[in-house]
């Protein structure tokens, strides 16, 4: 695939998902809300607290409490959730969440970032969370925290997790120049191999971070730590990238190593590989146009530079402002997700967008972004054609399968608005909503520590084209999750797949037939499929 | 060149196809005549089908219209103005673009191979099987598609199967296929609600092939599946057993052996272009002339057993048939398997994007129709339960067929849509008798040649048919050279 700026863009004939907004009916009612603080943030963990491997969401109500919603969804039908009543998930000042498992066990925890004390809550059977802050070690201290991400570091039996703040509220001349630091905790090792993140890392200075995210940059193996800033609060700061080898201080990459200055209005990090060669594209969303950075691999490769350059322009994806109605001021973009929507085999861009709250420099109305993956290379722009072009200031989202149908719906939460749940009911054709392209969905799944095997990558080939998939935790907009590996197929009936596991062994090839949920589970050379219940059951 | 015409007389090949070509598509556009079409024009598909044509179940007389067109276009020897060539696309059933245009067009083994679907399937009448001149070389077309050897390091050797009953086999797959698919269900809601491990014996038709074991989270390990791919899906069709539907073939084989790319795989919607294989030709197959191809195809009769025999004859088949039985040939041979339904619907039920679904394209090219409605179907028999026997004598199930000691059968060294060289899908017998040579290859001559080469599951079958007399062996092949196409 090759892509020339100059060159006509290539008409686009793929498929264009048509959604359905049912959040209400889903039972679904929350709304992300509250002052000055809550102008950022609007998380949703997406995650299977109950086993059922039906994915649940955790969403942050900012001043209004926030709630877990079970999934209650019919395969392939309408989409139902059921609040969970528990006192321990209904927690006020929240910003965001990530799905994560901190202690190996057989139970989803979770990392809540507040306006205040950050919270871990343990995960138990059937949905149940304990606050478990004393018991992991951890201080949540009482910082405005809007970003994380966490990563297995080598010899580790419980991850590394980055905590990312933004302004230092008590700083004097704040909000102006006074951002706060940002953190890394990893866990100590100690006799009973419980986890105990008593010693945080200051990762500073802090830029008034609003996303990051652990990535294997450079395809060495070793993850770096990314962090999206915002350069409305920062000054001199700019978008950072921290050296976090294992066992030693954290680094920031400096000039001298090749890294760029970039100052941006970051608000949040999406990465996929969109030409399979290993070394990750990074989406960084902004006020004005979005970026996408592909890196420089002969040097990434060769001397460990992070050298990058923007291919935003090039791809069509500048997104820069809204893409219909009468506003042409600057957009502004907060959660960022790679996907394969239409199942096509080239990968799409979901970004919410809304602005901050009354600038007005910026536009009022901004829909959210849908940028369909063309064969050209480039994106073409379909949000108004999917029917997610709402009135909304979009701010965290999720792109999931929530009814076990292969279609991703999209799940986005809004500042001052309820969230808007879209149901993927299927493709746009002359004659209504169509079949699409075939899928696959895998669930990754190792015994004893990092069950989830985040850090794994996965090659999944068919006929001459691969494509590139990894486990990541972090990222976005105050959002993340766990669960299945979203795969389009296109026309293909089949699919070979190859895992390297996070330590970086590499599996035999499976063979995976399209249309599935597939379970590969390490050390097991078989794959299993999983079908969700149905209706008649 | 010679080839068939619509009536199945050899004739010379550019007037006459064309001419029978006409025939159909005059019946397609008898309301709006096109008056730019002139009789010696190279085109063989200068019109494609009429879609409105296909939409919802057809009755006799708008049956037997339509089989003119799809023998038409099974006859039609395409050409470059219909869109022959594929200079940037390889054979692959994936669109995969060439890195450079081959230097030759037409290659006897990469392809392209043939003018027309009838130019191999024509023995003993079109729609039949190929001799070993038109064996086929099958590879992925990923890697090295142009690969001018018949080196089996690069392509396995297939010879043309006949497709005459090929309708009753594909429904007969959709149904095992259901069932199948039933029994799994069953399975995960008895194991979810039970909260235990189930096992299920994964039997229809009274094929088995093989367990599941399901656990009560709805995870199901298909690791004791026994012949079939773990997607449940019969595919009944190939020497394989990896086709589908006889859409899915008909689409590959239209690529692959022609360079005619069907729009529902290669057109805008999954390549973004309208010409795929850069031939300067769009639209070169439309969903309505794959449709057209099917039904015809589709409905072709099954072949029969030979009754005008002299009676020294009669009596050794007979005596062959009870042979057959006897030393086990059947147990993979079924004489028959029961067939709930004769309608067929087109799209089928089991194909996955890249072929035609069922309302894919709303209403149009939505087809059903009868198979009841034709001739032949009076001539099925029927048991006890009212359910049509159909006498493929096979199993549509897979099996190693080859072994360390017996290998001929084992001479193919690429395994195909993740299913191992040696291992094939059960030869439905029916026909046999009209469509020497034998063997996946086409390299054996007789049936003796192809039953002593049955190694693997079928070794202990072939080694009491090695034991017996010389009379027994003869009264076997007495009995399957009844078995033969009557178009």
């Amino acid at each position: 695939m090759s892509v020339v700026a100059e060159s006509e863009p290539m008409a686009f004939h793929a498929d264009v998902p048509i959604y359905a907004e049912e959040a209400s009916a889903a039972g679904l009612t929350i709304q992300y809300d509250g002052p000055w603080e809550y102008f950022v943030g609007g998380g949703v963990a997406t995650f299977d607290c109950n086993a059922d491997r039906i994915p649940d969401v955790f969403i942050a109500g900012g001043a209004n409490e926030s709630a877990l919603f079970i999934n209650r969804s019919e395969t392939g039908g309408t989409l139902a959730f059921e609040k969970s009543t528990q006192q321990s998930t209904s927690i006020e000042r929240v910003t965001g969440a990530y799905p994560i498992n901190i202690d190996n066990d057989d139970w989803i925890d979770l990392v809540i970032l507040r306006v205040g004390e950050n919270q871990l809550l343990k995960g138990g059977p059937n949905c149940t969370f304990t606050q478990a802050n004393a018991s992991f070690g951890f201080d949540g201290g009482s910082a405005w925290s809007t970003a994380f991400s966490a990563t297995f570091e080598n010899g580790q039996s419980h991850p590394t997790l980055a905590i990312g703040n933004y302004v230092d509220r008590t700083a004097p001349g704040s909000p102006w120049g006074t951002c706060e630091d940002n953190q890394l905790l990893r866990p100590l090792n100690n006799d009973n191999n419980q986890a105990n993140y008593s010693e945080p890392l200051t990762l500073s200075p802090g830029h008034c971070s609003l996303s990051m995210l652990f990535t294997d940059w450079n395809k060495s193996g070793k993850e770096a730590l990314r962090i999206t800033n915002d350069r409305h609060y920062h000054r001199g700061g700019e978008e950072q990238l921290w050296n976090i080898s294992s066992g030693k201080y954290p680094r920031l990459f400096t000039r001298a190593d090749g890294w760029q200055s970039l100052v941006i209005w970051g608000m949040g990090i999406a990465e996929g590989d969109l030409n399979a060669d290993g070394f990750p594209e990074y989406v960084l969303t902004s006020m004005g146009d979005t970026k996408i950075q592909t890196v420089d691999v002969v040097q990434a490769s060769e001397e460990q530079r992070p050298v990058y350059e923007d291919i935003a322009y090039q791809r069509g994806a500048t997104a820069h402002r809204p893409y219909t109605g009468e506003d042409l001021k600057p957009s502004t973009g907060w959660h960022a997700q790679f996907a394969d929507i239409n199942n096509d085999t080239l990968l799409d861009l979901y970004i919410a967008k809304g602005n901050v709250e009354r600038m007005e420099d910026f536009a009022r109305f901004d829909p959210d972004n849908l940028l369909l993956g063309n064969h050209d290379g480039r994106f073409v722009e379909r949000g108004d054609k999917a029917g997610i072009a709402l009135d909304r200031r979009g701010r965290g989202a999720s792109v999931t399968d929530f009814n076990a149908d292969g279609l991703l719906d999209l799940l986005v939460v809004n500042r001052g608005a309820p969230v808007s749940l879209f149901r993927n009911t299927g493709f746009a054709s002359e004659h209504g909503p169509r079949q699409g392209g075939n899928w696959l969905a895998i669930e990754l799944k190792q015994n004893g520590i990092n069950r989830q095997a985040l850090g794994a990558k996965l090659a999944i080939k068919t006929g001459n084209k691969t494509q590139v998939r990894h486990i990541k935790l972090g990222g976005g907009h105050a959002s993340g999750q766990l669960g299945f590996v979203h795969v389009g197929l296109g026309v293909a009936e089949r699919a070979t797949v190859r895992v390297q596991w996070p330590d970086g062994e590499w599996s035999a090839a499976f063979r995976l037939f399209a249309n599935h949920f597939a379970v590969i589970e390490r050390g097991d050379a078989h794959v299993s499929y999983w079908y969700p219940p149905t209706a008649q059951e | 060149m010679r080839t068939l015409n619509c009536n199945n007389q050899p004739l010379l090949s550019g007037f006459t196809l064309s001419f029978c070509l006409y025939g159909a598509v005059a019946f397609a556009q008898a309301s709006e005549p096109n008056n730019s079409i002139n009789p010696w024009d190279d085109a063989a598909l200068p019109v494609h089908t009429d879609a409105a044509l296909l939409e919802g179940e057809l009755d006799k007389t708008t049956l037997l219209k339509l089989l003119d067109q799809g023998e038409a276009l099974f006859n039609a020897a395409f050409t470059t103005q219909d869109g022959v060539g594929r200079p940037m696309a390889t054979q692959a059933i994936i669109p995969t673009k060439r890195k450079r245009a081959a230097r030759e067009e037409f290659s006897r083994t990469a392809g392209l191979d043939a003018s027309a679907c009838s130019s191999c399937h024509n023995q003993p009448a079109i729609g039949g099987a190929g001799d070993f001149v038109a064996n086929v070389f099958v590879s992925e077309g990923f890697q090295l598609a142009d690969f001018d050897t018949t080196d089996p390091q690069f392509s396995n050797e297939r010879n043309t199967n006949h497709l005459f009953g090929a309708g009753l086999v594909e429904l007969l797959a959709r149904e095992m296929s259901t069932e199948l698919a039933k029994l799994r269900q069953t399975g995960l809601a008895l194991a979810r609600s039970t909260g235990e491990t189930t096992t299920v014996d994964l039997v229809t038709k009274g094929v088995n092939f093989g367990k599941l074991d399901i656990h009560p989270d709805g995870v199901v390990s298909t690791k004791r599946l026994e012949g079939i791919d773990t997607d449940l899906i019969i595919k009944p069709f190939s020497q394989k057993g990896v086709i589908t539907s006889l859409r899915q073939f008909s689409v590959n084989a239209l690529n692959h052996h022609h360079g005619m790319q069907a729009n529902e795989r290669f057109g805008p919607r999954w390549t973004g272009t309208d010409d795929f294989d850069e031939d300067q030709v769009t639209n070169e197959i439309s969903d309505a002339d794959v449709s057209a191809l099917v039904l015809w195809q589709a409905t072709l009769q099954p072949p029969t057993v030979e009754t005008d025999l002299p009676a020294s004859w009669t009596a050794a088949a007979a005596r062959g048939s009870k042979k057959f039985d006897e030393i086990g040939c059947n147990a993979c041979h079924q004489r028959t398997l029961p067939l709930d339904s004769l309608v067929f619907a087109d799209p089928g039920p089991m194909d996955a994007a890249g072929t035609l679904r069922t309302g894919e394209n709303g209403a149009t090219n939505n087809t059903v129709y009868d198979l009841a409605l034709l001739d032949w179907a009076s001539r099925l028999e029927k048991d006890a339960q009212g359910r049509w026997l159909v006498p493929l004598f096979g199993d549509l199930k897979r099996h190693v067929i080859a072994d360390n000691k017996v290998d001929h059968l084992g001479n193919e060294l690429l395994s195909q849509r993740f299913v191992e060289r040696n291992v094939f899908m059960t030869s439905e017998l029916w026909g046999i008798g009209s469509t020497a040579p034998y063997g996946h290859r086409g390299d054996l001559t007789t049936l003796v040649d192809i039953i002593s080469a049955h190694g693997g599951d079928a070794r202990d079958s072939r080694d009491v048919y090695v034991k017996l007399n010389e009379t027994e062996k003869s009264d076997i092949t007495a009995f399957l050279k009844t078995l033969v196409i009557k178009p």
